[in-house]
């Protein structure tokens, strides 16, 4: 367990980097995908509200560490993590692959949503519209984030949910 | 408690998520009240604050070197600052000795006075002035005031004085007033008075009257003022006068020296014995 919490952790780490340094670069009309919250999605579904909710605090700090707005990432991470243990699978549960990957995807697109929304409240250097910020360029930011999740389940998490 | 637990395990996320929330909304209130930038400036006092206090430690640490080598500092400006007061002042006394040098004594040398001995009976004057600058033996040593004495020897730079207050030093004086002629010695005692000999009881000298070098010696220029009668005793056969030094010889910083006075022959004639011939005073 521990072990596991641990190499989370990690991955928690890489994909808060890759997140900052490369995935916001990939922008378009002023959205980016969110790799935080299809970890957020996956441990949410796996771990639980709790793990989600935790993930989400730690994941939202090394964002903000990293981006300089510390309080409002971490927001963005504890709610997106939060809202995605709403698709918590129990251990026990005889849920098939597909249906614990329709989880993660909603999972990850409520996270996605959730964080993105906190965000465009606290932020929004480009002067935009609240409304535009958060419904259309929120619901953009939850179709890249989709993707994103779905590359990921082609590269990784296939393997990882099929054991 | 049971039920306190209870509803701690079925709410526990969103307790953890409120949680988390609060510290979340703290940070941004914090991030947003620029309190980095605060605790960066206080970080920056502080450790300004830091490094003057080492700075402050340090100093106090070289404080003994620099009081040192001010000490020494001092020392060398103090050294500067005497010379150069000893020097204006020697050059002020110069300069009052040479105003108040009446005319005909202005060829005359000057000289400091560097060194004396004090005794009951024997001072003597050292100056800085010897044979180099042209001082030779037996000329007279005289102040604006009136004669000092007669140097009794000579080196290449300095020259020795016997002074009016010697024992062994004697001057024929004339009295200015009734021409009385005598014999001036001094006996030790107060450098302040000296006796006048050889005064006949006969004689009118008074009290007060100032007294003169003669043409009878041999060393000394006529007409110098040697000292002021200060009182007549008469005795059996000669009076016993008391005088006042002219010059006050306590305070001797430069003198003059007289080109020498002596002719050759004078002194031979006086030197020869005669019969019946008394010792000259001017040999005294």
């Amino acid at each position: 367990m521990a072990r596991n919490v641990f190499v989370l952790l990690l991955v928690l780490l890489i994909v808060c980097i890759m997140q900052v340094l490369g995935f916001s670069r990939l922008t378009l009309f002023h959205t980016a995908p969110d790799a935080l919250a299809v970890f957020l999605g996956f441990s949410a579904v796996t771990l639980g509200r709790n793990a989600g909710t935790g993930f989400g605090f730690l994941g939202g700090m090394l964002c903000g560490i990293l981006t300089g707005d510390i309080g409002l990432h971490m927001l963005a991470g504890t709610t997106g993590g939060f809202i995605a243990g709403s698709f918590h699978i129990p251990r026990d549960s005889h849920a098939t692959p597909s249906q614990k990957m329709r989880r993660i995807y909603g999972a990850t697109a409520s996270a996605a949503f959730v964080s993105h929304t906190v965000l465009a409240i606290g932020l929004n250097p480009l002067g935009l519209s609240p409304v535009y910020r958060i419904v259309v360029l929120g619901l953009l930011a939850t179709l890249f984030t989709l993707m994103l999740a779905f590359v990921s389940n082609l590269l990784i998490l296939k393997n990882t949910i099929s054991d | 408690m049971n039920n306190s637990f209870k509803i701690f395990l079925r709410y526990n996320s969103w307790i953890l998520v409120s949680l988390l929330s609060g510290i979340s909304f703290i940070i941004t209130a914090i991030e947003q009240n620029d309190v980095p930038s605060k605790v960066a400036v206080a970080g920056y006092d502080l450790r300004g604050y830091v490094a003057e206090k080492i700075q402050g430690f340090g100093y106090v640490l070289h404080l003994k070197k620099e009081n040192d080598r001010l000490l020494a500092q001092n020392s060398r400006l103090l050294t500067k600052l005497l010379v150069a007061e000893t020097a204006l002042q020697r050059q002020n006394a110069l300069l009052n000795i040479h105003a108040a040098t009446p005319p005909a004594m202005q060829g005359f040398k000057t000289a400091r006075v560097i060194d004396r001995t004090f005794s009951e009976r024997e001072n003597m004057l050292l100056v800085d002035k010897g044979r180099n600058e042209g001082i030779r033996k037996d000329m007279t040593v005289l102040t604006p005031d009136g004669l000092v004495g007669r140097v009794v020897s000579v080196s290449a730079h300095y020259a020795s004085i016997m002074p009016l207050i010697h024992s062994d030093f004697k001057v024929s004086v004339v009295s200015a007033g009734t021409r009385t002629t005598g014999l001036v010695s001094w006996d030790g005692g107060r450098a302040d008075m000296a006796n006048v000999e050889h005064i006949p009881i006969s004689s009118t000298l008074a009290t007060g009257e100032e007294l003169l070098t003669t043409d009878f010696s041999t060393f000394a220029i006529a007409g110098l003022p040697v000292g002021r009668v200060t009182s007549v005793m008469p005795g059996r056969l000669f009076s016993m006068v008391k005088m006042k030094p002219a010059v006050d010889f306590s305070r001797l910083d430069y003198v003059l020296l007289a080109p020498l006075n002596n002719e050759p022959e004078k002194l031979r004639m006086l030197s020869t014995p005669g019969p019946g011939k008394r010792e000259p005073l001017t040999q005294q």
